[in-house]
């Protein structure tokens, strides 16, 4: 296992030891201000120390390792992606019982990839392509197995408010809605059965395999802002049936929502579905780039964002023709709404691209790094572990060549949990990239897309004949 | 090159008729990166009825001056494919010397004002690349009033076509077998160098005068005096065009001039493109180094042809892409000085097509074609804020 491990991915986790200290020229903690000549320490997996050479005592026992040209960074979290998992949409509507645990494939080119560009915490979550899907999980981007690489299990589950394949914007509205009916129609129903004296729940729930002894044996009232069921607390929550039970969580508020808008008219749908059962509180709004028309209410609503990778949205004048260009990310920032930013981390548009577009585009530097960064950890309900490096917080230091947001910089050096995972003069796959050398003892590999000589596959757009194709991208 | 204060009108008094927009200005940064190798501190630039005519280095801004970080002469865009789809190209004949995209190109397409928004203001259309020898390109300011005359300027002209899988894709029947009549040729891509050849030894062959048009052009391409501007991703393709190039001086016919468009590949053999003195432009750089034609690009390719001596440009291909800035910041990611990178999107693609006399570079007399930035160019924490295309403000940084 452990040779498949060096063999396989770009990297070693070649220390291995449980004490390390980061030396780097410059320490960008966001918890205050850089730090000249800072020192790191992570013990047990944790950052114990952080601050400058004359306040941290670096312990006699700990690897160090000394970058003094180099500038640490507490890394980037992204907020809500679905790569790095087997087919991200479901064919059933509503399946909130799944979850990605079962699909994550952790030796995926995703996770290299984001691990090579910074990023160092990753909520994976099922596809927009869903009425209720299932619940996401919250990974590092390395790691052999989904236990290793795990951080937070049922980070979320994912929903979309705008239309799934097939389906019109009304009755995308009405599954929904419908979802969250049967549910309580399920709990009336559970009642009822209670009353009538049928016990076909409990022998439901022992068929499952569930233990219905201690807190499962209790029975509690429904804790939900939305809903009143009568007699509820006469149920033992073990017996509710476990394909019922996440939603059951979600309105009750203990479990979080991630809400696909595909549109404007998408963010109402949600906030009105949110409202009517009561998980306002503990939804979050995965938005396309049109929705900014919507910010009055999602501010109204009090609702975090994040914001999908197309950060300019584009629309043309109806009458005049001109195309009008809105920064979406100022958008939001100016009505004050919390944002995270996201990409799909292509090699030139990681997250440190999108934080730099928020600069480009007029966002403060601190606000537009927040959203990479402290405002996904926050959502991620991971604020004091990820997104600053403090004290407490998981050991996770990325080491840039320079400013993390300059175009010149690159990652040199990732450490996940004060381990040493990846080191950019070892991995051979931007080599690659860079120079188009392929390392000794790599075998050629095919393009995945390679459409043959001739084929007409290619340049389908243009087949359309139609003038404005530029309005597709 | 830098003039004396006291020569020059003073900027933001109206010239010219009273409805017509301002072309004077005076433009204050903190940097001003000239593209002749100069990098000036608080320089003011002055602009006289559309042309640059005063830069003084270490100056104060007046009242009414313009203000950005930096500023940086226009971008060019070598290979813009700003055109109406599939109609941009003549598909009658697979080798159409005579047409120009001059009529096929539509000045209010709402994308040259996103190239303009982008920094981009001089840009040069080629016909699409679905025939083997589509066409002349044309080239066009990105602003401007709304017709030809207008926008169009005139540069090197250059005879635009394709090496490679793309012109004969598609060609084949949706049913039965390939021989019929009414299917499109060429099929492969040997056909598609064939069709190139053919023309040119025909060309070459044929009376100097009362040939026909298309005739005059090919052979104005043999005798150097239209460049041949030739699409080719992969190396294979970049060296069947030099190969061309080499076996019509061979034969005696005359000395190409040759533009490789989208050299995806250049890097893999950059001293071919040395010898036979080709020049490239570079399609965007992909994330994964995969462009079309199923070619490699390497994340350096701009720094391999700086470091063999290419003459070689950055292009954004098209406003979907990206901005034309980000793709020199990528050039720059991957080795390339903010220097180098700005010469390959402003004095290089002007050399190549010709206008390096009007554009380019900030220098007096040349072209008020200037973009104002908030930050280094180039990087992607910085935008253009402002632009100036001959003089008139189509992108106002106030």
């Amino acid at each position: 296992m452990a040779a498949t491990l060096t063999l396989t991915a770009p990297v070693s986790a070649l220390v291995q030891v449980d004490k390390t200290a980061i030396k780097a020229g410059k320490v960008i903690t966001l918890d205050g201000e850089p730090i000249e000549n800072g020192i790191i320490v992570i013990e047990g997996g944790r950052v114990t120390a952080v601050g400058s050479q004359e306040d941290v005592q670096i312990p006699w026992d700990a690897e160090v390792i000394e970058q003094p040209t180099m500038t640490a960074f507490p890394g980037f979290v992204e907020a809500h992606v679905s790569r790095g998992i087997d087919r991200a949409n479901e064919t059933l509507d509503v399946a909130p019982f799944l979850n990605v645990r079962d699909s994550i494939d952790p030796v995926n080119f995703y996770f290299e990839g984001a691990l090579r560009h910074g990023i160092v915490a990753v909520n994976v979550q099922q596809g927009e392509d869903t009425v209720v899907a299932g619940q996401g999980m919250v990974v590092k981007p390395f790691g052999m197995t989904v236990e290793a690489m795990m951080i937070k299990p049922r980070s979320g589950i994912k929903m979309s408010a705008a239309p799934k394949r097939g389906k019109s914007r009304a009755t995308q509205a009405q599954a929904l809605r419908g979802a969250f009916d049967d549910l309580k129609r399920y709990l009336e129903d559970m009642v009822q059965r209670k009353a009538d004296g049928n016990d076909f729940d409990r022998r439901e729930a022992l068929y499952q395999g569930r233990e219905l002894e201690g807190e499962a044996a209790k029975g509690k009232p429904l804790n939900s802002t939305a809903w009143q069921i009568d007699g509820f607390e006469q149920i033992p929550r073990g017996e509710v049936d476990e394909k019922q039970e996440p939603l059951l969580h979600v309105i009750e508020g203990n479990m979080p929502v991630f809400m696909w808008c595909g549109s404007p008219a998408d963010v109402h749908t949600a906030l009105r579905v949110a409202e009517a059962n009561g998980f306002t509180k503990n939804m979050t709004l995965a938005l396309d780039d049109s929705c900014w028309k919507a910010a009055p209410k999602i501010k109204e609503a009090g609702v975090h964002v994040i914001l999908e990778s197309n950060l300019t949205h584009r629309e043309r004048d109806p009458i005049t023709g001109k195309e009008i260009e809105t920064f979406v990310p100022k958008v939001y920032h100016d009505a004050g709404i919390k944002f995270a930013l996201s990409s799909s981390n292509d090699a030139n548009r990681s997250l440190w691209f999108q934080v730099a577009q928020c600069v480009a585009g007029g966002i403060p530097r601190n606000a537009a790094m927040a959203a990479a960064t402290s405002t996904p950890a926050m959502i991620l309900g991971l604020g004091d572990r990820l997104g600053a490096t403090k004290v407490g917080a998981d050991g996770h230091v990325v080491l840039f060549s320079g400013d993390p947001l300059s175009v010149t910089s690159h990652v040199e050096h990732v450490l996940l949990d004060g381990k040493h995972v990846y080191d950019r003069s070892k991995d051979v796959r931007v080599q690659q990239l860079n120079d188009g050398t392929r390392p000794p003892g790599t075998v050629a590999e095919e393009p995945e897309e390679y459409e043959g000589d001739g084929d007409d596959g290619e340049e389908s757009e243009d087949e359309s004949g139609d003038g404005n194709d530029g309005d597709q991208s | 090159m830098i003039s004396l204060l006291s020569t020059l009108l003073v900027p933001g008094l109206a010239l010219g008729g009273v409805d017509a927009p301002q072309t004077s200005w005076s433009v204050f940064a903190e940097k001003v990166y000239t593209s002749t190798g100069d990098t000036l501190e608080n320089a003011l630039v002055v602009v006289t009825d559309g042309k640059i005519s005063a830069i003084t280095p270490g100056a104060k801004a007046l009242d009414d001056s313009l203000s950005a970080t930096a500023v940086t002469a226009g971008l060019i865009d070598a290979s813009a494919s700003i055109h109406v789809g599939t109609r941009a190209v003549e598909q009658s004949s697979e080798v159409t010397p005579a047409m120009s995209m001059e009529f096929g190109v539509d000045v209010f397409d709402y994308r040259w004002e996103r190239l303009m928004r982008s920094g981009v203001t001089t840009a040069f259309v080629p016909p699409q690349s679905r025939n083997v020898v589509g066409g002349m390109g044309v080239l066009l300011k990105t602003a401007g009033d709304d017709s030809l005359e207008a926008r169009k300027i005139e540069g090197a002209p250059l005879l635009c076509g394709a090496i490679g899988s793309l012109p004969s894709s598609g060609n084949r029947p949706a049913s039965g077998r390939p021989t019929s009549f009414y299917n499109r040729r060429p099929t492969t891509r040997m056909g598609v160098e064939w069709e190139w050849r053919k023309c040119l030894f025909d060309a070459a062959q044929a009376p100097a005068e009362g040939a026909g048009k298309d005739v005059d052009v090919l052979q104005d391409v043999l005798a150097g005096k239209i460049g041949a501007f030739i699409e080719a991703y992969p190396t294979q393709d970049i060296r069947t065009a030099v190969f061309l190039k080499e076996e019509m001086q061979r034969e005696g016919f005359g000395e190409m001039r040759l533009i490789v468009d989208a050299g995806a590949e250049a890097w893999r053999e950059p001293e071919m493109l040395v010898r036979s003195s080709t020049a490239v432009i570079l399609p965007p750089m992909p994330s994964n180094g995969r462009t079309n034609d199923s070619a490699f690009m390497a994340a350096n390719t701009a720094k391999v042809l700086q470091d063999a001596g290419v003459q070689f440009a950055i292009s954004a291909d098209d406003a979907r892409t990206g901005p034309l800035g980000i793709e020199a910041g990528l050039a720059m990611r991957g080795g390339l000085t903010r220097e180098e990178a700005l010469r390959a999107v402003t004095i290089t693609p002007a050399q190549i097509l010709g206008v390096d006399d009007r554009v380019g570079t900030v220098e007096v007399g040349k072209d008020a074609d200037l973009v104002l930035w908030n930050g280094e160019p180039f990087e992607v924490t910085t935008r253009p804020i402002g632009v100036l295309v001959n003089g008139r403000l189509a992108l106002d940084p106030r």
